[in-house]
């Protein structure tokens, strides 16, 4: 089987607009599991600039703190923005939306999720999605 | 090979190519990243319109085969975004000349900003002592300013901000009167919300005038303290709980209000960092200085610098947002051949305002001059000519230097504070005259010399 390689940037942006069109489309329960998936990876293509060790063998972060869903990386990118000089240019609210997101939520019944839920996360992910667009016009990305 | 200078030029010519399919475009964003790498932003309505999408592309490849390191890729050379506004955010960005939609946008790794250009202050005067080179006597200068207004009665604030070469309080103040803190140690605190009831700490009395007060606020106190470790952080910009930012100029802005609203001076002096550097900018640019005092020597060096800085006003377009309030001082004039040295120095500074800040005014046409044709003998001119600018003989303009004499009584002091507390007035206007003049008239003060 091929084996594909991670590429971050892709998968945050194909995540985040599959996870707006589900919105519109009123699936709140996918939707906000994107949501979640595209901050994952918005976040950790920054930890990358940043300086974020990476095992290019195994393709995944070195060290096993940094291997974490939306929630716990939301936590693990503020330690790499603050030791980067350009940092202090790409700071996140301290109170993290994700801390009532899971990604073992993927299992849960569909009946649990409404369009607040999604809303306090697509407002979250669009706080990434932004730094994204930050870095890519300041060229970090 | 391309480099960095070549960008722009190429960027105009390949648009050039595409001219007419670019003014279909709403807008276009030429981003120079902080590696000087291009890439192109345009609306995101280009996106999903495929014959504009593969014309913007055609670009971007263009681009990239011309531009070699400066571009990206072409797949990776293209952005989109909503609007314009806020993909100019906490840039420089300026209109390409010879294009009605194009925009450059320089993301750059400096916070100083010498095109952003705060609109003058309304209340106290605020006046700068600003030089393209150190050592020029503009810190002494600025002292001798202060003693004088405060002569004159005035309320004077005076503001270090040679914060990488502090020492413009001990010209002013005697070592057991040097405040506690300093406006290092205040932009640290506001880092962590640690300076309420600091004001009182940082502000000290001079004691060189006795009918007006001079109010000295250091860079550092007393005891400097860890003052490198503090000066490292001085640059930062504050973050808030919500992720809203406030760059360093903007917390220096508050400490001057707070310091104005404290003290009600009738003027703020300011003494700035020497050369084309992040501190000067702020102070030059973004504290809404009424007055720009640039400090000269006769010589390539000065007016090199401050060519490449009227250049770059001239460049972003903001060279009519500044040019009213610059002088050129004539700094450490000699005493010999003094004719010869300041006309010299005029022609330089007449040059480069010229070149770069006074408008290029054409004369009228010959038709339009001549007598009047009702036989009246009266003289016309047709045409109203206008522009700012000026003579390169006219005194009232910019170019024409304020004057300060070197003086053999300044030079190599040890102690300028203990050389001012004896000085007497006609020293201080025998040399200083020219300048004190000048900056007296801005504030409505009587010449020295009536």
């Amino acid at each position: 089987m091929h084996s594909m390689q991670a590429d971050f940037l892709d998968a945050h942006e194909r995540h985040w607009d599959d996870a707006e069109f589900l919105f519109l489309a009123q699936r709140w329960a996918n939707a906000d599991h994107l949501y979640g998936m595209a901050t994952e990876c918005g976040l950790k293509q920054l930890m990358l600039a940043f300086g974020m060790p990476y095992d290019m063998n195994k393709d995944r972060p070195s060290q096993k703190e940094d291997r974490q869903h939306a929630t716990g990386v939301w936590t693990r990118f503020e330690t790499y923005r603050d030791g980067h000089h350009l940092g202090a240019g790409y700071v996140l609210p301290n109170s993290n939306p994700f801390r009532d997101w899971d990604v073992s939520q993927r299992y849960a019944h569909r009946s649990g999720f409404d369009q607040a839920r999604a809303l306090s996360h697509q407002a979250g992910a669009r706080q990434v999605r932004d730094l994204v667009r930050k870095a890519q016009r300041e060229g970090l990305l | 090979m391309t480099t960095f200078d070549g960008i722009l030029p190429i960027v105009a010519e390949v648009l050039d190519g595409h001219r007419e399919a670019m003014t279909e475009l709403d807008w276009l964003l030429i981003n120079r990243d902080l590696n000087g790498r291009v890439r192109l932003i345009v609306p995101e309505t280009v996106e999903a319109d495929p014959v504009m999408r593969d014309h913007v592309r055609v670009v971007a490849e263009q681009l990239a085969e011309r531009l070699g390191c400066h571009a990206y890729p072409a797949d990776r050379a293209i952005l989109y975004e909503i609007s314009r506004e806020p993909a100019c955010q906490d840039a420089t960005c300026y209109p390409l000349d010879g294009f009605d939609r194009v925009w450059i946008v320089d993301r750059l790794a400096t916070e100083g900003r010498w095109e952003r250009i705060a609109p003058e202050t309304e209340g106290a005067r605020r006046i700068v002592f600003f030089s393209i080179k150190g050592g020029v006597g503009r810190s002494t200068a600025l002292a001798a300013t202060a003693w004088h207004l405060a002569q004159a009665g005035k309320r004077v604030l005076v503001l270090d901000l040679d914060l990488e070469s502090p020492g413009l309080s001990s010209s002013l103040l005697p070592p057991e009167r040097q405040p506690k803190y300093g406006i290092t140690d205040w932009l640290v605190e506001d880092l962590v919300d640690n300076t309420d009831g600091m004001l009182d700490g940082l502000i000290a009395m001079s004691n060189l005038s006795h009918d007006g007060e001079i109010y000295v606020v250091p860079a550092h106190g007393a005891d400097p303290g860890e003052y490198i470790a503090k000066l490292g952080r001085v640059w930062m910009p504050k973050v808030k709980s919500d992720g809203s930012r406030e760059d360093w100029s903007a917390r220096l802005q508050r400490l001057l209000t707070d310091l104005e609203q404290r003290l009600q001076p009738d003027v703020v002096l300011i003494d700035s960092r020497a050369g084309i550097d992040e501190v000067a900018s702020t102070c030059v640019t973004d504290l809404g200085a009424n007055l720009v005092l640039l400090f000269a020597l006769e010589g390539d060096q000065t007016w090199n610098g401050y060519r490449l800085l009227f250049d770059y006003w001239r460049q972003t377009r903001v060279a009519e947002a500044m040019r009213e309030r610059l002088q050129i001082v004539a700094a450490l004039v000699p005493e010999l051949e003094r004719v010869a040295y300041l006309s010299g120095l005029r022609e330089h500074a007449y040059g480069i305002f010229v070149y770069s800040l006074y408008d290029e005014i054409a004369p009228p046409s010959t038709e339009a001059i001549g007598p009047t044709p009702d036989g009246s003998q009266r003289w016309r001119v047709g045409e109203l000519v206008e522009g700012w600018s000026f003579d390169e003989a006219d005194t009232g303009a910019p170019h024409h230097p304020w004057v300060v004499y070197w003086h053999r009584s300044f030079a190599g002091l040890r102690s300028l504070q203990g050389r001012l507390a004896v000085i007497d007035r006609q020293e201080v206007n025998s040399i200083f005259g020219s300048l004190l003049d000048g900056v007296g008239t801005v504030l409505g003060l009587e010449s020295i010399h009536d």
